[in-house]
């Protein structure tokens, strides 16, 4: 539909008749805009995509305090090690091994090879995460996260519930460095970084 | 694909871990003060790592979120710190490429401040304490358009790296225009620091400004306009309306609200 089969009256304005035809239709019907208040899926929208973004100092301050816990975990694994004994002669502590037909000592043996074996392999992984975070992979740092929010959640329910001191030993030094682990990662710079790579509908597009 | 998600849940989960961390800081804050009052002698570097923690992360985290909510994302004419807060107030305009407006600056005395890394950083406290010059020293980073500053320029003032003039600029978006619909190219904020304090907001070691930013901002224009009669200067008077606020760090920002838009199209650009 157009004007153009009628000619326009003589002297009349182009738009802005009572009545007339809608505008032409390269005129936006409505004037664009702004919303007064910002949608909460705008705090949502996705980051840029940047795959040449330097290294934020927040990613390498949460790989060298992984690093740092998995030291921490290296010398609590030592130190149990060396109080072994000690510690299985703590009247409180029973030693349970069901269905072995090992020795009281060989059985002593076993157990801490397995308390070892659990404690390296938590180092271990500690050292892979780290690595993988500074390489920038978001999978390795959100397990880092997850793994710090599950350890800080059941210190703080020991704590709040149960009335646990932390005082300044190692309980505070492991509760400090898993905290200082998940601020460091959830920093918006360590986000962008290790989502540098996404890529995502642009919005504004 | 009919309709495309425009938000991300990856971003979601980032959002939980980064409220989640805000609260935990808080509690191992409180903990790290509880325990000043237990060890002894030790309080004090506990209370020193309490203050350290507090200034540096607790405080700037919890900022964030908030701020998120309650400051909007959209163009007041102030600019904002990397925590979100409000800063300097946006007092300049220009117009012009940007090797145009660094080489009338350049020509008019004034030094283009170094990125903020480690070594400069390092470099700025030992000069501040052994006052020392360092007339390339690296200024904060402001975020104007959802960008830190493009570049910015400083002036010492008798060889104290406590005290000087700076001013950081923005290139504006494409096609965007000033309320009130003109178009400038560049947005300027110039304060002029006096000294080294606390911030009120976050406790953080930072330049205090001087309260009257207008002192600066007609400073800037002056000293540029000398070095070069070919700079053209248009003002929008009352542009903001003469207000009284604070900036980022909580300091007091007197002005009248006009706003000069500096024309440095006729300066030879880069020297190229």
């Amino acid at each position: 539909m157009s004007h153009e089969g009628m000619p326009p009256a003589e002297g009349a304005p182009p738009i802005g008749v009572p009545g007339s035809a809608p505008g032409p239709a390269d005129a936006p019907a409505e004037p664009l805009k702004r919303p007064a208040y910002e949608p909460a899926a705008r705090l949502l929208r996705p980051v840029r995509h940047d795959p040449d973004m330097p290294r934020p100092a927040a990613t390498v301050a949460g790989a060298v305090l992984v690093l740092l816990r998995a030291l921490a975990g290296l010398l609590v694994g030592g130190a149990i090690a060396a109080a072994w004994q000690a510690i299985l002669a703590d009247p409180d502590v029973e030693l349970a091994l069901d269905g072995t037909d090992l020795g009281a000592s060989d059985a002593r043996a076993v157990a801490l090879w397995i308390v070892l074996g659990i404690a390296g392999l938590s180092v271990l992984l500690d050292v892979v995460f780290a690595a993988f975070v500074l390489r920038g992979s978001n999978w390795a740092r959100v397990a880092v996260m997850v793994i710090s929010v599950l350890s800080i959640s059941t210190a703080f329910f020991a704590w709040w519930v149960q009335g646990q001191e932390i005082r300044v030993d190692e309980a505070f030094a492991s509760l400090a460095l898993d905290i200082l682990v998940l601020l460091a990662l959830s920093s918006r710079s360590a986000a962008a970084y290790a989502r540098r790579n996404e890529r995502r509908p642009d919005p504004a597009a | 694909m009919a309709s495309r998600r425009t938000y991300s849940i990856g971003v979601a989960v980032d959002w939980f871990f980064f409220v989640f961390a805000g609260l935990a800081a808080i509690w191992l804050a409180y903990l790290s003060l509880t325990e000043t009052f237990h060890v002894g002698w030790w309080g004090i570097p506990f209370f020193l790592a309490f203050w350290g923690l507090l200034a540096y992360l607790v405080l700037p985290r919890l900022h964030r979120i908030l701020t998120t909510i309650y400051v909007p994302d959209y163009f007041i004419g102030r600019t904002r710190t990397s925590d979100g807060l409000l800063g300097d107030p946006v007092n300049l305009a220009f117009l012009g490429t940007g090797e145009q407006i660094e080489a009338a600056l350049a020509a008019a005395g004034w030094t283009r401040a170094d990125p903020v890394t480690l070594g400069s950083s390092w470099r700025i406290i030992t000069s501040t304490i052994t006052r020392r010059s360092y007339d390339e020293a690296p200024v904060s980073p402001l975020f104007l358009f959802g960008r830190q500053q493009d570049f910015a320029y400083q002036q010492e003032v008798a060889g104290n790296p406590a005290q000087r003039h700076h001013v950081r600029f923005w290139r504006c978006p494409d096609d965007w225009l000033l309320p009130g619909g003109r178009r400038v190219e560049w947005l300027a904020a110039g304060t002029f620091d006096t000294r080294v304090g606390l911030s009120l907001f976050t406790l953080q070691v930072t330049h205090k400004i001087d309260a009257d930013t207008d002192v600066e901002r007609d400073h800037i224009v002056s000293t540029v306009r000398e070095a070069d009669r070919r700079v053209a200067v248009d003002v929008i008077a009352d542009f903001a309306t003469g207000y009284h606020a604070r900036n980022g760090g909580g300091d007091s920002i007197r002005t009248d609200g006009d706003l000069p838009i500096v024309d440095v199209r006729a300066v030879d650009g880069g020297a190229a």
